[in-house]
């Protein structure tokens, strides 16, 4: 597939992606993120939705649909009037209602809709990838940057407040970098699957270390090695990439749980138990 | 002037007399329309060891908020080593907190450094990494609290003991001058509650701190504190821990009886005989 410039432009991208998710999937998995994705980017559809029905691209309204439904669990959540899975319970059906009621007014149920539901790296250009690239490096910076802060806040959020830590300011710039992630990786697996790249990574290096350094590069190679793998079995097989990525990446955390050094077995082969 | 100026010349401007750390003044803080503290004042000389007695929902908690400038007053002063509340924000670094309860996944991926080094972010400072002297820094915090050795354990696989001196050597791993501690022997058992507190008291006088010490509990704080301070909502009690725990007012407080305490009193470390 690397022969064809689709198939190069599929990788490259696909990368960056890995990247990014695998990073922010740590803070997804410690800060107990996993819904609030789920939520944005089930979101996302109405954002996409608007995009096709007003023929702007759909990726840019996704965007700003993603930043505000991030910002509104947020502020929702952190005025204490309800818990934030309510929050998202409400947001995500709402947004997704309001998606599907716009779509159907428009009689836009067609294949790009579909290929945003499930994705469509292989229909990458290089714009894609350039503004994937450019949206990555602005998350990873944020992330770097702010890492100490971000994460005494996901541990001891009190304490960090009473250290002076801006925790207002790194919760809204975490949602709003999960919103990033979430939209730069609609095209690789799609609204629907897009969460299992978010969460899976970082639970993948939590099984297997104790050390967020080691989370974190675990997590990277995880997300790396399944983009690849999902990537060059959807092309030789002839299969959906975007459901193969997550298959690949669902099969390497199964085969983290079962090599897990908290398990006996692996214990004893250690030589811990 | 800059802002690393405020403490330093807080502490040179009074040096040879007795510098006064925390000041309260008829505070009054209202939260969601209730009010939760009323007429507070007090204040925390240097290297004193204050307990802040009363019973749950007395507003301990609150007061502490107050002092680290997170919960504004409607009503009163508060002065932190000579700041305002507004000024303090930039000076946190000065003043270590323990909370209650540091409520954390026990799989959560950090080691003890890891976790006293987030004592360090705010001397480490926006957009900086930590250097050999914040490394240092925690490697001492560390040995402080007697978990040397223990520097590379997860967090969560500490005992709860354990846990709490690590977040202790964290409080104490910055430039500390003011230890702000919210009930942190709560969930340990009566061996690692005593141990906990001659550590604290061995720190205190080894750096020099003063500390503010939040607690239901009178008896642990009696035996330890120079000063105690009864609140339940407003102020009850202010003075000796002998004073307040022969005092008629500790019961009003507390609505209830407190014979088994005499004795305790009688026992009282002292301050009270520092005199």
């Amino acid at each position: 597939m690397l022969a064809y410039g689709f198939g190069q432009r599929a990788l490259v991208g696909g990368l960056i992606i890995a990247v990014t998710c695998s990073f922010i999937s740590f803070f997804v998995i410690v800060r107990r993120l996993a819904f609030v994705g789920m939520g944005i980017s089930h979101a996302a559809f109405g954002g996409v939705s608007i995009g096709i029905v007003a023929g702007v691209d759909p990726i840019l309204t996704a965007g700003g649909f993603c930043v505000l439904v991030a910002g509104g669990i947020g502020w929702l959540s952190r005025k204490g009037r309800l818990h934030e899975d309510a929050v998202i319970g409400i947001l995500f059906a709402s947004a997704m209602a309001f998606g599907v009621l716009l779509v159907s007014l428009a009689h836009a149920y067609n294949l790009d809709l579909m290929s945003y539901l499930f994705g469509s790296i292989l229909a990458l250009s290089w714009t894609d990838v350039i503004s994937a690239a450019a949206l990555s490096a602005l998350v990873i910076t944020f992330l770097v940057l702010f890492f100490k802060e971000l994460l005494f806040f996901v541990f001891d959020e009190e304490t960090a407040t009473a250290s002076g830590v801006p925790v207002r300011f790194v919760y809204y710039g975490l949602l709003v970098a999960m919103a990033v992630t979430i939209v730069v990786s609609i095209k690789l697996v799609g609204i629907i699957l897009v969460s299992a790249l978010l969460v899976i990574p970082g639970a993948t290096g939590l099984q297997l270390t104790r050390n967020y350094r080691g989370v974190i590069v675990i997590s990277l190679v995880a997300a790396v090695t399944s983009v690849v793998a999902g990537l060059f079995l959807s092309s030789g097989f002839d299969i959906p990439s975007g459901a193969t990525i997550v298959l690949v990446l669902f099969a390497e955390f199964m085969l983290s749980v079962a090599l897990s050094p908290r398990r006996p077995y692996m214990a004893r082969l250690l030589g811990k138990g | 002037m800059t802002r690393a100026c405020r403490v330093a010349e807080f502490f040179d401007g009074s040096a040879g007399g007795t510098r006064t750390l925390i000041e309260l003044e008829g505070v009054r803080v209202s939260l969601a329309g209730h009010t939760v503290l009323e007429d507070i004042s007090f204040s925390l000389e240097e290297r004193m060891f204050l307990g802040v007695v009363g019973p749950n929902g007395a507003g301990k908690t609150t007061l502490l908020r107050v002092v680290l400038g997170l919960v504004r007053p409607d009503r009163g002063t508060v002065r932190v080593m000579g700041m305002t509340p507004g000024e303090l924000k930039h000076e946190l670094h000065h003043i270590g907190y323990m909370p209650q309860q540091v409520v954390f996944d026990p799989i959560f991926p950090v080691s003890v450094f890891d976790v006293v080094m987030m004592g360090r972010t705010c001397c480490i400072g926006t957009l900086r990494f930590p250097t050999k002297v914040d490394r240092e820094a925690v490697s001492e915090g560390i040995r402080m609290v007697g978990l040397e050795g223990l520097e590379r354990r997860p967090i969560g696989e500490l005992s709860g003991g354990e846990q709490k001196r690590a977040f202790l050597a964290r409080a104490l791993c910055r430039e500390t001058h003011i230890l702000l501690l919210d009930e942190p022997t709560a969930g340990l058992d009566l061996p690692a509650q005593q141990q906990f507190m001659e550590l604290l008291v061995e720190l205190k006088e080894q750096l020099g701190l003063s500390v503010i010490f939040v607690s239901h509990d009178v008896n642990v704080l009696a035996r330890f504190a120079d000063e105690m301070v009864c609140i339940n909502r407003t102020m009850h009690l202010h003075g000796k821990p002998q004073e307040v725990l022969g005092s008629e007012k500790l019961k009003e407080a507390y609505r209830c009886e407190f014979d088994f305490l005499v004795g305790v009193g009688g026992q009282g470390r002292g301050a009270g005989e520092d005199g």
